[in-house]
């Protein structure tokens, strides 16, 4: 038996080296590629499992890779926040499965083998960024799953797939930077990358500019990563043209990345414990507002399935961000779990848009009048999906709302608890639009009635995550107590 | 002012190529431009912190027969080493797309693509 | 005195299991009328099997789990809850069979009987809940479940009317919610087990501000003006879907919801000392007044119908605003004596527009020589809402005066005369038209609406004699609602 901290190195290196090898092993076997990538992901995943189960009983656990000591060496470090491999491994996994049909029948022959490396490129990235305790690795995690995603959105071949993926480039590869300059800015006051070592080491620096200036370059630059408005605009091209197992990723997981990294700087800094953050605190809190209300105001003027439920993403994100910038225990575990079930939610509805667009051909809403009747359970599974997004109680969007209003009680705000109820509401018109095309408005294209149900494979996932949505809103206290000692953690002294 | 500035010459010129590769990003439209701003970007940064490791008077940081302290900071080396490569994929990545983007559109200028839609 | 059961939560299940089946099989009318009559029939019995052990004082709770830590996904059957129950599923069995009959001729039944069961499970759920959680919970699935059966015509009028209903309900949701968090952040607790979890000690500002949400949110449903708009316009739904809506499911959860907040969030001692009641006891006067004068001048049988609801569904509202045992129960029992009665004349609506076509008021002209089973049934019901003594409404009106005289407010009195005088104002005329004012020459041909229409409507009328006649009767809803006044006032 290995020991325990040696899983935390397996999660990465087996998709890395599945990604690598994925067009050898396929070279003459197509048939074999999403085998391969699948069985890569259920490794992973249940090397993961144990790792959320382990931490779950023993508390957060460290590993340094190759033995050398920190600050020196390169730490893998596995806390709760990181349980977070648990749904990227989850939703990647159904995404894989997703795509066994439709990737073969959407994209060329010869990009596939190169499409799975891409694909499990990104959810390498992801996996490391959530994991590693050393702000350099965290950067570089970083930059494997951007560039993977870049490529995803572009794999299409779709006629303006690469302007967006261009566009994503470029706004992604300049906050990048400044992830990187922001680095170095803190390595230049502190010597050190290890996350924790510079926590304890920045209470004790002098000159408090650069530390500013590294905590405003990390948070703008996630903030870009994130999609938060006004740093949002390339996202609703990017995620609407990219392939739907990919938008799924990207929506569900990849945004979450820069809502992750803010955690992660609020995890240094508050660990730092004599920083003032109410200033990023406000600035967080004011722009989620605003996410959520543009976000929602934008989706309304769609008429692109894929592109309304682009928007509804950036309202989310502004859900995520208000809970992480009102700071206080409710919000944050909202915020947290949010990051969780937001990814099952827009999983669900980015899975069965594709399918939906994948049968009938169409995307638009009023192409697609009367679809319901064609494809029951795919509308069913976005219907479940739309309720979970507005957040009807008992389903997995609720408890956000709940536990994000109730923090901002708790801090004093009451006025975004407020804000965020009613926002929520704004996000419905536009859903309900959706369902009532979907289900009660007399077919643009009667044809459309005859289409059938997609393949298993693409039902299957929706399913899983529809199912998901409905049992996680149930069940919510099972990632809520599992997050919360964290957060507790996590605010320490300021603990509210 | 000016001699803060010129004391920290190596902080401040790469704080300086950062802007104006920033300023390529935005403001110019052509693609190859402003990919080519944030190769001035990259550039700058690399360079900022290259400047974090250097001791004055410093040998590099390999155990050898010569070898006196104090040396170089290694670590930034090692980071920007890293660096370099991302940096070089995400422009092989971009200059990929540009090539496409030529290849479908038939133009790398940002104001005809956005009339082409 | 709490006992752990299963049937609490049995109820609510009963009817959700109906929905799939219905959903699966319902293709086929007879398992579709099938699963809808037996889970109809079962869900009485359960719910009819608890309701000696809750006069005797038992408790009947469930937990399902915990929804978030420290909040449960509860339930808990006491007095008023067990009232609500009661009549939500006395009337889905009886609104059941008056469906089969009515909707035989309409499209997409399978989503129609589905969503019709899903909305008494809500209901229901409603009833039960054992905390504000869940019974927001449940709350807004009404909403949800309810939507496709207001826009089930698929007419540009129709969707109006749903997004209508829509914005009215969710706003007002959005508001319980909001009232909800500043609850469980005041008072950190959201029980409904106890007469009022909050004090005076949290503060007399926030207690009104939450009083305030509360209500506003609560009064949507309840149809308190101005916040009525949705009601009349919701008539665009098939008329089984009318009658539940504004008989039963929707608009008592509303009031219902009133009651619970008003009882067991707030307590009655706790509103006497805040005294914040007075100005809601007259938004309900005035809306029994205002709605009423509006009624007087509806043409379309179905609005006047509505506003008469708008105008009913404040006598509830009033009673508990009064904080007097008589008026409480006044409002409680008028849960069950305006649904009766209301859903008498809703099943007389559709009976003639699915027989005659008529439904406008004006061609009802003699209406009662060829239907005089149906319109007999709604004389019943419309002297009920008279307040004429031996009908039910007029139990309603006698305590409900009672407690206002209790009060010390003697001027509610006198509203309520006025609007027994409206009443009649607006609805004595149908009966005269039906009955005199019959063209020449009509002769007395019998010719009824389906028996499957007709069965429930004079079933409901009957019951509406029988509430008026045996109120003191033990085991009839007064005694139930007695139970409950008495918790809520500690006597």
């Amino acid at each position: 038996m290995v020991s325990w901290p040696h899983w935390l190195v397996t999660i990465i290196i087996v998709p890395l080296v599945g990604a690598v090898l994925t067009p050898v092993v396929g070279r003459g076997r197509p048939k074999v590629i999403p085998i391969w990538a699948l069985g890569i992901m259920t490794a992973t995943s249940l090397a993961a499992l144990m790792l959320i189960i382990r931490v779950a009983q023993e508390g957060p656990f460290s590993y340094l890779v190759g033995g050398w000591a920190r600050p020196y060496g390169i730490e893998l470090h596995f806390d709760e926040f990181s349980a977070s491999v648990g749904i990227i491994c989850l939703v990647g996994w159904l995404a894989l499965l997703f795509s066994y049909h439709y990737v073969a029948e959407t994209i060329p022959a010869r990009r596939v083998p190169y499409f799975y490396t891409l694909v499990l490129l990104n959810l390498t990235g992801m996996i490391g960024f959530v994991v590693t305790g050393d702000l350099f690795n965290l950067f570089v995690f970083l930059e494997i799953l951007s560039l993977s995603a870049y490529a995803l959105v572009a794999v299409s071949g779709e006629h303006i797939a690469e302007m967006a993926a261009f566009k994503y480039l470029v706004m992604g590869a300049v906050s990048s930077i400044v992830v990187l300059l922001s680095i170095g800015l803190l390595y230049s006051v502190t010597g050190s990358l290890n996350m924790a070592d510079i926590a304890s080491r920045l209470a004790g620096v002098e000159q408090r500019l650069p530390v500013m200036l590294a905590l405003a370059g990390l948070a703008m630059s996630f903030m870009v990563k994130a999609a938060l408005f006004p740093l949002h605009i390339w996202l609703p091209d990017a995620h609407s043209i990219a392939p739907s197992p990919v938008s799924a990723i990207l929506s569900g997981l990849v945004v979450k990345v820069g809502v992750f990294g803010l955690l992660r700087v609020y995890q240094i800094f508050y660990g730092a414990g004599t920083y003032d953050l109410t200033g990023l605190n406000t600035a967080l809190v004011w722009l989620g507002a605003i996410s959520i209300v543009m976000g929602a105001f934008f989706a309304i003027f769609q008429e692109d399935i894929k592109m309304m439920l682009a928007y509804s993403t950036i309202s989310n994100i502004g859900y995520i961000v208000m809970g992480l910038g009102l700071a206080s225990q409710y919000s944050l575990i909202g915020a947290t779990v949010h990051i969780f079930n937001h990814a099952l939610i827009k999983g669900t509805l980015f899975l069965a848009a594709g399918a939906i667009i994948h049968k009938t051909g169409y995307r638009t809403l009023t192409d697609l009048r009367g679809v319901g009747k064609a494809m029951p359970v795919t509308c069913m599974a976005v219907s479940i999906g739309a309720i979970s997004i507005v957040g009807i109680p008992p389903t997995a969007g609720f408890l956000c709302k709940w536990y994000i209003a109730l923090g901002a009680f708790q801090a004093g705000k009451p006025a975004f608890g407020i804000a965020l109820i009613f926002g929520a509401l704004f996000i419905f018109i536009y859903y309900i639009r959706m369902v009532n095309s979907f289900y009660f408005q007399k077919p643009t294209h009667p044809e459309i009635l005859e289409v059938g149900e997609a393949p298993l494979s693409m039902l299957i996932p929706i399913l899983v995550l529809a199912t998901l949505c409905l049992v996680m809103g149930i069940l919510g206290r099972i990632p809520i107590s599992f997050i919360e000692p964290a957060v507790i953690r996590m605010l320490g002294p300021f603990g509210g | 002012m000016l001699t803060a500035l010129w004391n920290n010459l190596d902080y401040a010129a790469p704080m300086m190529l950062f802007l104006i590769g920033l300023y390529a990003v935005i403001a110019k439209d052509n693609l190859i431009k402003k990919f080519m701003g944030l190769n001035i970007m990259e550039t700058a940064v690399f360079a900022f912190i290259m400047a974090l490791g250097v001791v004055d008077g410093g040998s590099a940081p390999i155990i050898d027969h010569g070898a006196h302290a104090p040396f170089t900071n290694p670590i930034p080396q090692a980071l920007i080493l890293t660096g370099i490569v991302v940096a070089l994929s995400t422009t092989a990545l971009a200059l990929s797309l540009i090539i496409r983007i030529y290849e479908q559109c038939g133009t790398i200028e940002g104001n005809e693509l956005r009339e082409l839609g | 005195m709490e006992v752990v059961d299963i049937r609490p939560i049995l109820a609510p299940m009963l009817s959700l299991v109906c929905a799939g089946l219905i959903f699966l099989t319902g293709r086929q009318a007879f398992w579709r009328r099938m699963w809808s009559l037996l889970a109809a029939a079962l869900k009485l019995g359960v719910v009819m099997s608890m309701l000696p052990g809750t006069l005797n004082g038992t408790i009947y709770v469930f937990k399902l789990t915990d929804f978030t830590p420290g909040i449960g996904l509860g339930f808990r059957v006491d007095a008023l809850g067990m009232f609500f129950a009661i009549v939500s599923s006395t009337l889905w069995l009886l609104t059941t069979i008056y469906a089969i009959g009515y909707m035989e001729p309409e499209e997409s039944k399978v989503r129609f009987f589905g969503f019709f069961a899903l909305c008494v499970s809500t209901t229901v759920g409603i009833a039960f809940a054992e905390n504000l959680l869940t019974l927001f919970l449940f709350y807004e699935s009404l909403t949800i479940v309810t939507y496709p059966l207001v826009i089930h015509e698929e007419t540009p009028a129709a969707f109006k009317a749903g997004k209508k209903y829509l914005v009215y309900t969710l706003i007002g949701g959005a508001f319980i919610l909001l009232g909800t968090v500043l609850t469980y952040h005041t008072a950190g607790t959201l029980t409904l087990s106890k007469p009022g979890i909050l004090t005076l000690a949290n503060g007399t500002q926030t207690l009104t501000l939450l009083f305030v949400t509360l209500i506003a949110g609560f009064g949507v449903k309840a149809a308190i003006m101005p916040l009525h708009g949705w009601l009349p316009t919701a008539m665009a739904a098939p008329t089984p879907v009318s009658a539940l809506l504004h008989a039963v499911a929707v608009v008592k959860a509303g009031a219902f919801g009133i009651l619970r907040v008003i009882y067991n969030v707030f307590g009655v001692e706790l509103l006497r000392q805040l005294n914040l009641t007075v100005w809601l006891a007259w938004l309900a006067a005035f809306t029994i007044l205002t709605a009423s004068f509006i009624a007087l001048f509806q043409d379309n049988f179905k609005r006047r119908l509505a506003y008469s609801t708008v105008s009913q569904l404040s006598y509830i509202i009033l009673g508990a605003a009064l904080l007097t045992p008589m008026a409480a129960m006044a409002a409680i029992v008028h849960i069950a004596n305006q649904a009766f009665a209301k859903i008498t004349m809703f099943f007389v609506a559709g009976a003639i527009q699915r027989k005659t076509g008529k439904t406008s008021i004006r061609e009802f002209a003699g209406i009662g020589y060829q239907m005089p089973y149906t319109m007999g049934a709604f004389t019943v019901a419309a002297l009920s809402f008279v307040g004429v003594p031996l009908f039910a409404g007029f139990i309603t009106k006698w305590y409900l005066s009672l407690g206002a005289l209790e009060a010390g407010a003697w001027w509610f009195v006198v509203v309520m005369i006025a609007s027994a005088l409206l009443n009649a104002a607006y609805f004595l005329p149908i009966v005269y038209l039906a009955y005199f004012k019959a063209p020449p020459g009509t002769r007395f041909h019998v010719d009824e609406a389906p028996l499957t229409l007709l069965i429930p409507t004079v079933i409901c009328a009957l019951y509406v004699i029988v509430l008026g006649t045996t109120a003191e009767v033990p085991w009839m809803p007064l005694s139930l609602a007695r139970t409950a006044v008495q918790f809520f006032f500690g006597t």
